[in-house]
């Protein structure tokens, strides 16, 4: 997301910057604001209005100058608020709270992330901000972008065009036959309206033929027909064969690139926004190349041979009957369109009955309870009048406008018949040349009706190569660099500085300094959303800091592969996710080439081993989706037995033992206990009591470490965590 | 923690903990006050918000919100502290029943806060690839949205009233639909 727009020359005159100030950030806002008075006015303002931030001002620039200007000196915190439908920038001015700037949603992102870096630069860091975000609109055209970061009308054409072709990289042979089994197609097309002129003419009109000549023309129109259809079943076969490889092609890169690309990415984007483009995207490619690619550039090269064949015929008579397609060609744009609309309208008034309905249905017990069964039956029947109305006019406007169309479609035969007719009484054509013709006619207006959905499946096409293209060509974030090296973990965690959001206009910590030394058991405490979880994604290098850094034995983790890392932290969630797959197979995941041996010792060490025996599959019993039901203090402990397998020196739990019952909660302390001895651990719990054996306790709260000791010093300390251990304890008296 | 986990968790002295604070807190939350001419002064601050003496305590900024948006615009406004968890402070069962200038102050709060522009006059509206595209003017004046098609962009919330809400969040009211031109309602028919 663009944070530095360019202003005019004229606009940077008024702006009238002092010698050495620089624009940081530039971004427009939209609504207007009396900046004098400090009030709201009612209108939309003429013109582009901008929030200008300089490592001096922040400054509201209309066309007319500058609006406001404000020094960042006298500034203590700038932040963007976020109202309904609209959002202002609050400044605390000389201790005063002031409104510096109103604007609508259209531009809230923008302004937050630049709030955030006028903050920073209050605060005296002189670090720019970046935002990732795509935008939302095009640029140049203002249409709205289905995700993607290139506008499909405005850019994409082109560069998805060599995209494209790169694709096809590989296949140019298979490429270069279809094109000629399209031609030789349209060829034979164009040929059997030509066979039957001349049969008309020389054997029928003048009667010279005889019974073989009949023979000789079925046998030939046979044959080419059945050359014809061959020709057209290859090429199809090839065409489906060629889409579906293509569409595997990039389905096998796209996965490939989700598996690297870093969790930033990937938290930007819903799972299953993803997986349609795995899965949506690509089929639309395959679905383009089958329908459109095969059946479009036939049509065109029969389309063009049929004109080509009709001119060389008659000039006058071939304009004659073409003048007409522009107008069906529009006739059937706004038919369609038309067709499309209603059918669309009725396809929501369809949608508003299903949910009606679902809603009914699956509330039906609170209807009852209430008694408000004649209400619901009367909004129902509301519904389906309306429903019933719309699907009543379509249909009848189908059934009525379609028979139309078609009479209209043929309408470019009727001209050439009439004008052909007078033609062949007038003995300037044969009447075999008057069917041929007749016969080219239709070839032309035949295709008129898909041909006007044409750019509306190119246009899905493009847009779904757009959104492929975007994750393909997404760099991730977190690589190895030629610095990174593999090393042997001791242990000892060091976190310096370290700030980080995922969004850099909303830190989640801030500044966390914290020294573990190896072996050490760390328990993290804190409200949700505190940054808990935020910390461990920082040891995992799921992200990078934005700032700071974190070391493992004095190394940077920066600088060490994120392979030879993995390798050796362990981690336990609160929700296990075990593969579809063997029991096996799931403790395996972590270490593929562990012994038999060693993976029993592992599954005794977390207490799994016996539970597995009893199991009538044992180590081979099938689990995750529609397998065998694990209990979740079951898959817990297999969890645990994957991580002790791994023989990770850096270990990390995540509310490992929350939501279970006491006696598998007892089981997985006692093998956690046993897996944390010698490691360096890292735990998260809300349920306290799980931190008993934890060497030190950090408190983090609003962004920082708030505390840092022991059970007993911060229960002395009597702060934060004292807090939340009086809390607790009253819960579980409550509970008694 | 729960009783016998280790001896740690009996050091706590637990009559420490403040039971009837909390009971207090909570209790507090139940009440519904009343902001009165009597009781409540309002004050317009330098920088455009409004502050609040009450109970002896003074705000120098409150947060106005509607709790009603739709249906009751002036009446039952709460008035809420200027934090992040916007804890409330009471509420202003009229804003007519207050001192004008004050209720003013609290309307231009509430008109600081609520942006919604209504629709006046629908000049053309395309849609293209699974976007709508408006062409309005509103009481703000003239404006251009784009909104995506299905889904609920366009909520009905009443027989005549309708919400529309665009890409970004932006939200656009048409008061009563049947006072639109017959050629605007067909242009919107596609939507509702």
């Amino acid at each position: 997301m663009k944070l530095l727009y360019d202003l005019s020359e004229e606009q940077l005159n008024k702006l009238n910057l002092i010698q050495d100030e620089t624009i940081w950030y530039c971004v427009p806002i939209d609504l207007s604001y009396d900046y004098d008075e400090k009030k709201i006015i009612d209108e939309y303002p003429d013109g582009n209005q901008y929030l200008v931030v300089t490592d001096k001002n922040i400054v509201v620039l209309d066309k007319d100058g500058v609006q406001s200007k404000t020094l960042l000196e006298k500034c203590s915190e700038i932040k963007c608020e976020s109202l309904v439908g609209c959002g202002i920038i609050m400044a605390v001015v000389e201790g005063e709270k002031t409104c510096l700037a109103r604007f609508s949603m259209r531009h809230i992102e923008r302004v937050a992330y630049v709030a955030r870096g006028a903050n920073m630069l209050v605060q005296g860091e002189y670090e720019k901000i970046e935002s990732k975000e795509y935008e939302k609109y095009c640029e140049k055209c203002g249409r709205a972008l289905p995700g993607t970061s290139k506008c499909s009308k405005c850019e994409g054409k082109n560069v998805l065009l060599t995209k494209f072709l790169a694709l096809c990289d590989g296949y140019q042979w298979k490429l270069l036959l279809i094109s000629l089994f399209m031609v030789v197609s349209s060829a034979i097309s164009i040929m059997l309206p030509k066979v039957q002129g001349s049969f008309i003419d020389n054997t029928l009109v003048d009667k010279k033929g005889d019974m073989g000549d009949v023979v000789i023309f079925v046998a030939t129109m046979l044959a080419l027909t059945a050359v014809l259809i061959s020709v057209n079943v290859v090429k199809n076969w090839w065409c489906v064969s060629l889409g579906s490889r293509l569409s595997m092609d990039l389905r096998r890169k796209l996965y490939h690139k989700i598996q690297i690309l870093s969790m930033s990415f990937l938290n930007r984007r819903k799972p299953g926004e993803l997986m349609n483009r795995v899965t949506g995207d690509t089929n639309r490619i395959r679905q383009f190349m089958e329908e459109v690619f095969g059946g479009m550039l036939s049509a065109l090269f029969t389309m063009i041979g049929a004109f080509a064949y009709m001119m060389y015929l008659n000039v006058t008579m071939t304009l004659c009957s073409t003048v007409l397609i522009v107008l069906v060609f529009v006739l059937t744009r706004i038919f369609w369109s038309y067709i499309h609309r209603i059918f669309r309208m009725q396809a929501r008034r369809d949608d508003k009955l299903r949910s009606g309905l679902q809603d009914v249905v699956s509330g039906m017990r609170v209807v009852k309870y209430f008694g408000r069964e004649q209400y619901e039956v009367d909004k129902f029947k509301k519904l389906t009048d309306r429903f019933c109305e719309i699907q009543k006019k379509n249909e009848t406007f189908w059934a009525l406008f379609y028979p139309i169309l078609t009479f209209i479609m043929g309408f470019g035969s009727y001209v050439a018949i009439y004008f052909g007719g007078l033609d062949v009484l007038q003995g300037e054509m044969t009447v075999g040349e008057l069917t041929q013709f007749v016969a080219y006619t239709g070839f032309l207006y035949g295709p008129l009706g898909w041909m006007t959905h044409l750019p509306r499946s190119i246009m899905h096409m493009i847009t779904s190569l757009n959104r492929i293209y975007d994750v393909l060509d997404e760099e991730p974030d977190i690589k190895d660099t030629d610095e990174c090296n593999a090393i042997d973990i001791k242990g000892d965690v060091e976190f310096k500085n370290v700030t980080f959001g995922y969004n850099s206009y909303e830190p989640v910590l801030e500044n966390i300094n914290l020294s573990v030394k190896a072996g050490e058991m760390i328990g993290l405490v804190g409200a949700s959303g505190t940054g808990k979880s935020t910390m461990i994604n920082l040891i995992m290098r799921l992200y990078d800091a934005d700032r700071g850094e974190i070391t493992i034995d004095g190394v940077n983790i920066k600088n060490i592969t994120q392979e030879s890392l993995h390798s050796q932290l362990g981690v336990v969630l609160q929700e296990t996710f075990l593969f579809s797959g063997t029991i096996l197979n799931n403790l395996r995941f972590a270490k593929p080439d562990a012994t038999m041996e060693e993976i029993i010792k592992a599954a005794k060490a977390a207490n799994a081993h016996d539970f597995i025996c009893k199991t009538p599959d044992g180590y081979n019993t099938y689990v995750g989706e529609r397998g065998f039901n694990l209990s979740g203090g079951e898959r817990q402990r297999i969890a645990i037995a994957r991580a002790i397998l791994n023989d990770p020196k850096l270990l990390i739990m995540d509310e490992a033992t929350s939501a279970l019952d006491t006696e598998s909660e007892y089981l997985i302390q006692q093998a956690l206990d046993r897996l944390t001895t010698g490691r360096t651990t890292f735990a998260i719990a809300h349920r306290l009591s799980t931190l008993r054996n934890a060497d030190r306790l950090v408190v983090i709260d609003g962004h920082n470490i708030a505390e840092v000791g022991t059970h007993n010093e911060l229960l002395e300390k009597k702060g934060i965590y004292y807090g939340l251990v009086t809390a607790q304890l009253e819960m579980a008296k409550m509970e008694e | 923690m729960r009783h016998g986990h280790g001896p740690k968790g009996g050091e706590i002295d637990l009559e420490e903990f403040d039971e009837e604070k909390m009971k207090a807190e909570s209790e507090d939350l139940l009440e519904l006050r009343y902001l009165t001419k009597d009781n409540a002064v309002f004050k317009r601050t330098k920088g455009g918000f409004v502050s609040l003496e009450y109970a002896g305590q003074v705000y120098d900024r409150v947060y106005v919100y509607r709790t009603f948006p739709v249906t009751l615009p002036e009446e039952y406004i709460s008035i809420r502290e200027a934090t992040e968890k916007a804890r409330e402070i009471g509420m202003v069962e009229k804003l007519s029943e207050l001192p004008k200038d004050q209720a003013d102050m609290l309307r231009e709060q509430l008109n600081l806060r609520y942006f919604t522009p209504e629709i006046i006059k629908v000049r053309d509206i395309k849609h293209e690839y699974g976007y709508g595209y408006f062409n309005v003017v509103t009481t703000y004046g003239a404006c251009r949205f784009t909104i995506r098609m299905g889904g609920d962009s366009v909520v009905s919330l009443s027989d005549k009233r309708v919400m529309i809400t665009d890409l970004d969040g932006n939200r656009f009211e048409i008061p009563d639909i049947n006072k639109l031109t017959a050629n605007e309602r067909k242009k919107l028919d596609l939507f509702i």
